[in-house]
């Protein structure tokens, strides 16, 4: 068993680790003050060539795999989470469903400009009764000639602000529901009835667009079709499944960013006369942050090395999604706690991770989702199907 | 029109820890950088090859053990790069690598402008530079924090007695940039996965030359050697200056001229 | 003595240097002179007195070569620290330095003289001229030595080089090729003792015109030089809210290279802008030097100036804490002392 990663995969996190130094981490705080989207950093990442990193060369993108995704979401959340929450719905689940389920022309049309970072993608699912509840969306399409009509609404878009395209779910079929019911259309927003309704202002990722959707009898050709007509579903479930295996990975950036902040302030404060790192109350704090850590990556490198040879990885993306936030959370948790007081000044980086990691449990499909996911693969082994 | 520029690698000192007392070298981190003004270099022949499109091929400074300063060079656009394999002069001895890269040069079939960096971050030694201008007869414009080319001339930015002049020589000549002067830019991601992959075009850009290809056995043969290893003192912190504050002043200039770089 | 006045006496006690002239081509220690604002460099003073250590223990002669125009009567200074011979090279076009003219002079030069050992200061025209000469003549070159020994048995010089700015030093030599050329850090080396007795009649030296490769065309009025992020400014100069002389200590930061940072106190005060505080909240720096002027040092601000190699402290109170982490400790109001640091660095 081989666990170094290849020369190709060292230069990258090498290539990712200086963007995130010299371009992400200087405007870490000023984004989360300002609420507002580093479109620059996002455009400097697109001309390096990165919000490609996974996909194939010949459609623009650097084909480093699910590995060399991971290596960005990890290099960029040490960084900033809003930076890395941007471009992981931009990649994730904005171009992913693309790549998964599109055909020639609609990978060369669109796939293309996204993976060479000339236009911006996003995900299109969440309504305000469709949360986990995924199924239960009402945005409608009804076909008209050779387009669709598309008419609804859209919740919690991430990038939703700025995205040239977005990949939406709409209902095609009412009677069918979520098997042949559902269907997934390539939308240009700047296509007439296309409308950013409102950002909402969130407790954390302050750097990013989460934004409130309206489509107004918007016009999608019938080759915008992503997939086939009312298979849907199947194509926001393998998005999604990507999706949580890289953020996992980002929680690994996240509680790494988190441990060098608890040892360098454990080295530096002094109370009782000693520096905190000589207190076993703090040493064991940060071994344990230290040691899930190691899991995690242990977990989600195998779990990018299964995409990456074609096997099975629903189950390990799960736990890498389940396991990456709670790990990132306790770890934040402690890192404030080890700071004090301080540890709620808005003038320490702690306080922000703190913020900015809650997310990680809800969104992408909540830890309750994936537990859910996870039993179900185990009890369906064991011949029963369990019911939602 | 062709670009040599040549780079080093170098450990990152913040990966390193002397302990004086001791009179050990740690090396916490075993990390290669770029040399800092060697990345210059590079940045400035890249900008000249948007500009101009010229061919940019690269050579490394000493012998490596690797080739890994060459792939990073292609992966940020250089056109061409040769890896020089063999036993030589070690990396302090400038003097002895000259002959190696002067006959490099004229296996590549020549060039226009030569670059490379003003100074190295670990041995504080500039003669690289000069050295190649010698030997190939070219003009030399040293430590400069901008070129540009016209016609057949180069001009480059100095700064001379406190200010900044512009200088120029005709091609072919001999650049060295400041640590500083000019920031690089980042790979392009797909040349990056495709050299150090080894696929595609990009892999052939690369080759390897064997030094005793280039030249003879006792050209070789090193021109300096170590005779060892000197650590500072230790930090003495706290050390208070007496007297009125005009000696007090004094006794601070002394201290900076010993430190800062006129 | 009937007659004789009290200057004659002197006169008599004056030594006039004749040495060295008679071995022509016999090796020698030399030094090229670096002249700037109508005088010698300190450097080349020292490289003198290091070159007459070197030559006494292997029993040669120091020599020195001056190049300008009407640069003559500086000859004298270099007698008087220790150089046995001085050759003066004078001429229009060696007014100011050019490399291929200095070049033409020297490479001749010590062709004819076949040095053993030739020191020049690491100064802009010591890393033109040094490596161009080392070049040519098939000698060894070390760059910016901060200390010189001697291997008699071989007659070879050991330069003790600064690795990464200091961090350790490396002993280096030449065994073989000869001339051994080394550059000196202004500085490193100890100012000889002048000895104002000692004098000497300087050599011409024929010169050849030579036109120089590199020619200046003009200011370069446009360039602004990039700035580096606070965090990797080598040299920095930081107020507190006792900095008592603020224009001084921009001054200061201006007279030294230096980029101007402070603590929260400062930026409170509105002398600098956020993006300038050192602090571990705020920007944590690594320089070389770092000068804090009126800065009191509280935990925050002394943590982010861990890695800063050298540190200056001018504080007003003596229990201020920044004397804890400060490797020069002034208590002084700042006021009184940065006009003086001001002249004394202009000198």
């Amino acid at each position: 068993m081989d666990f170094t990663l290849s020369p190709e995969h060292r230069a990258l996190r090498r290539m990712i680790r200086e963007f995130a130094e010299n371009e992400v981490r200087p405007i870490a705080m000023e984004i989360d003050r300002e609420h507002r989207v580093p479109i620059e950093v996002m455009r400097a990442l697109g001309k390096t060539g990165l919000l490609g990193v996974c996909f194939p060369q010949e459609y623009g993108g650097m084909g480093a795999g699910e590995m060399g995704y991971c290596l960005l979401m990890e290099e960029l959340n040490q960084a900033s989470t809003s930076v890395a929450t941007n471009v992981g719905a931009h990649i994730g689940i904005g171009a992913m469903a693309i790549y998964l389920d599109g055909n020639e022309e609609q990978k060369r049309k669109y796939l293309t400009p996204l993976a060479r970072g000339e236009k911006f993608a996003a995900f299109g699912l969440t309504e305000p009764g469709a949360g986990s509840d995924a199924a239960a969306i009402r945005t409608r399409a009804v076909r008209e000639g050779d387009s669709w009509i598309l008419d609804g609404g859209k919740v919690f878009i991430t990038n939703g602000g700025y995205a040239d395209i977005i990949t939406v779910l709409a209902v095609t079929d009412p009677a069918l529901g979520a098997r042949g019911g559902i269907t997934a259309f390539i939308v240009e927003t700047d296509w007439e009835g296309f409308k950013v309704a409102r950002e909402e202002d969130k407790m954390g990722i302050r750097g990013t667009s989460t934004a409130e959707l309206v489509f107004e009898g918007v016009r999608v050709p019938h080759e915008n079709v992503l997939g086939k007509v009312g298979e849907g579903f199947v194509t926001f479930m393998k998005s999604l499944d990507m999706g949580r295996l890289t953020l996992g990975a980002a929680c690994i950036g996240g509680t790494q960013m988190a441990l060098e902040q608890a040892v360098r302030w454990a080295r530096t404060r002094k109370q009782f006369g000693v520096e905190l790192a000589h207190k076993q109350t703090i040493q064991w704090m940060i071994a344990d942050i230290a040691t899930e850590l190691e899991a995690l990556r242990s977990l989600v490198y195998r779990a990018a090395w299964l995409v990456d040879t074609g096997q099975p990885f629903t189950q390990l993306a799960a736990m890498c999604k389940l396991y990456g936030s709670d790990v990132a959370s306790r770890a934040i948790n402690m890192v404030v706690q080890i700071h004090g007081g301080l540890g709620i000044s808005r003038d320490f980086p702690v306080e922000c991770g703190f913020r900015d990691a809650r997310i990680a449990e809800i969104y992408e499909g909540t830890n309750e989702v994936q537990r859910i996911v996870i039993a179900s693969n185990i009890f369906r082994e064991h011949g029963i199907r369990i019911r939602p | 029109m062709r670009i040599i520029v040549i780079l080093g690698r170098v450990l990152d000192p913040s990966g390193i820890i002397v302990k004086g007392k001791a009179g050990r070298i740690f090396v916490n981190r075993e990390e290669y950088i770029l040399q800092p003004a060697d990345r210059c270099a590079l940045e400035a022949a890249l900008r000249l090859k948007d500009a101009m499109g010229c061919e940019v091929v690269v050579l490394p400074r000493t012998l490596m053990p690797d080739d890994d300063v060459l792939r990073q060079a292609l992966a940020r656009g250089a056109d061409r790069a040769v890896y020089l394999q063999g036993e030589g002069p070690g990396e302090m001895d400038v003097g002895g690598m000259t002959p190696v890269l002067v006959a490099a040069i004229e296996r590549l079939g020549g060039g226009d402008l030569v670059l490379t960096g003003a100074v190295t971050l670990d041995t504080g030694q500039g003669q690289l530079g000069p050295r190649l201008a010698g030997a190939l007869g070219w003009p030399q414009i040293l430590e400069a924090w901008q070129v540009n080319v016209m016609n057949d001339a180069v001009r480059a930015v100095q700064q001379r007695n406190g200010s900044y002049v512009t200088v120029e020589a005709h091609l072919p000549a001999v650049v060295t940039l400041r640590s500083g002067s000019l920031k690089l830019r980042y790979p392009d991601g797909v040349r990056l996965i495709n050299v150090y992959r080894g696929v595609g075009e990009i892999a052939e850009a690369l080759m390897a030359w064997n030094v005793t290809d280039l030249v003879a056995e006792d050209v070789l043969h090193p021109q300096l050697d170590h005779r060892g290893r000197d650590f500072p003192p230790d930090r003495e912190r706290g050390v208070r200056v007496e007297g009125t504050p005009v000696e007090a002043a004094q006794a601070v200039a002394k201290a900076l001229r010993q430190r800062v770089r006129q | 003595m009937e007659g004789s006045s009290f200057l004659d006496l002197l006169m008599a006690q004056q030594e006039e240097v004749s040495g060295g002239e008679e071995v022509a081509g016999g090796g020698g220690i030399w030094v090229v002179a670096d002249v700037a604002d109508g005088a010698v460099v300190p450097v080349t003073l020292e490289a003198l007195g290091a070159a007459r250590t070197l030559a006494d223990s292997l029993g040669a002669y120091v020599y020195a070569v001056l190049l300008g125009d009407g640069v003559r009567d500086m000859a004298q200074v270099l007698y008087q620290v220790g150089a046995d011979s001085v050759r003066v090279a004078e001429d229009a076009g060696l007014a100011d330095f050019a490399l291929e003219p200095y070049l033409r002079v020297l490479s001749d030069l010590f062709k004819t003289e076949s040095p053993e050992v030739v020191l020049c200061g690491d100064t802009p025209q010591g890393r033109e001229l040094a490596p161009r000469l080392a070049q040519e003549l098939g000698g060894g070159l070390i760059e910016g030595v901060v200390a010189l020994s001697l291997d008699e048995a071989t007659r070879t010089v050991r330069g003790t080089v600064p690795i990464y700015g200091g961090m350790y030093f490396e002993v280096v030599a030449c065994p073989e090729a000869r001339p051994q050329f080394l550059t000196l850090q202004p500085g490193a080396f100890p100012s000889p003792f002048l000895d104002t007795y000692r004098t000497g009649e300087p050599k011409p030296i024929t010169v050849e015109p030579t036109s120089p490769a590199v020619r200046v065309i003009g200011k370069a009025e446009d360039f602004e030089p990039p700035e580096l992020p606070l965090a990797q400014a080598p040299l920095i100069v930081a107020v507190g809210r006792q900095v008592g002389d603020l224009d001084a200590a921009r001054q200061l930061a201006q007279a030294l290279g230096a980029r101007l940072a402070g603590d929260r106190g400062a930026r409170d005060a509105g002398w600098i802008a956020t993006s300038q505080v050192v602090d571990v909240r705020g920007v944590v720096v690594a320089p070389e030097v770092y000068i804090a002027i009126g800065v009191r040092g509280d935990t925050f601000h002394n943590a982010a100036i861990e890695e800063a190699d050298f540190i200056v402290a001018i504080h007003p109170d003596a229990d201020a804490a920044i004397f804890e982490v400060a490797d020069l400790c002034v208590t002084a109001r700042p006021e009184e002392v940065l006009p003086p640091l001001l002249e004394a660095l202009a000198a």
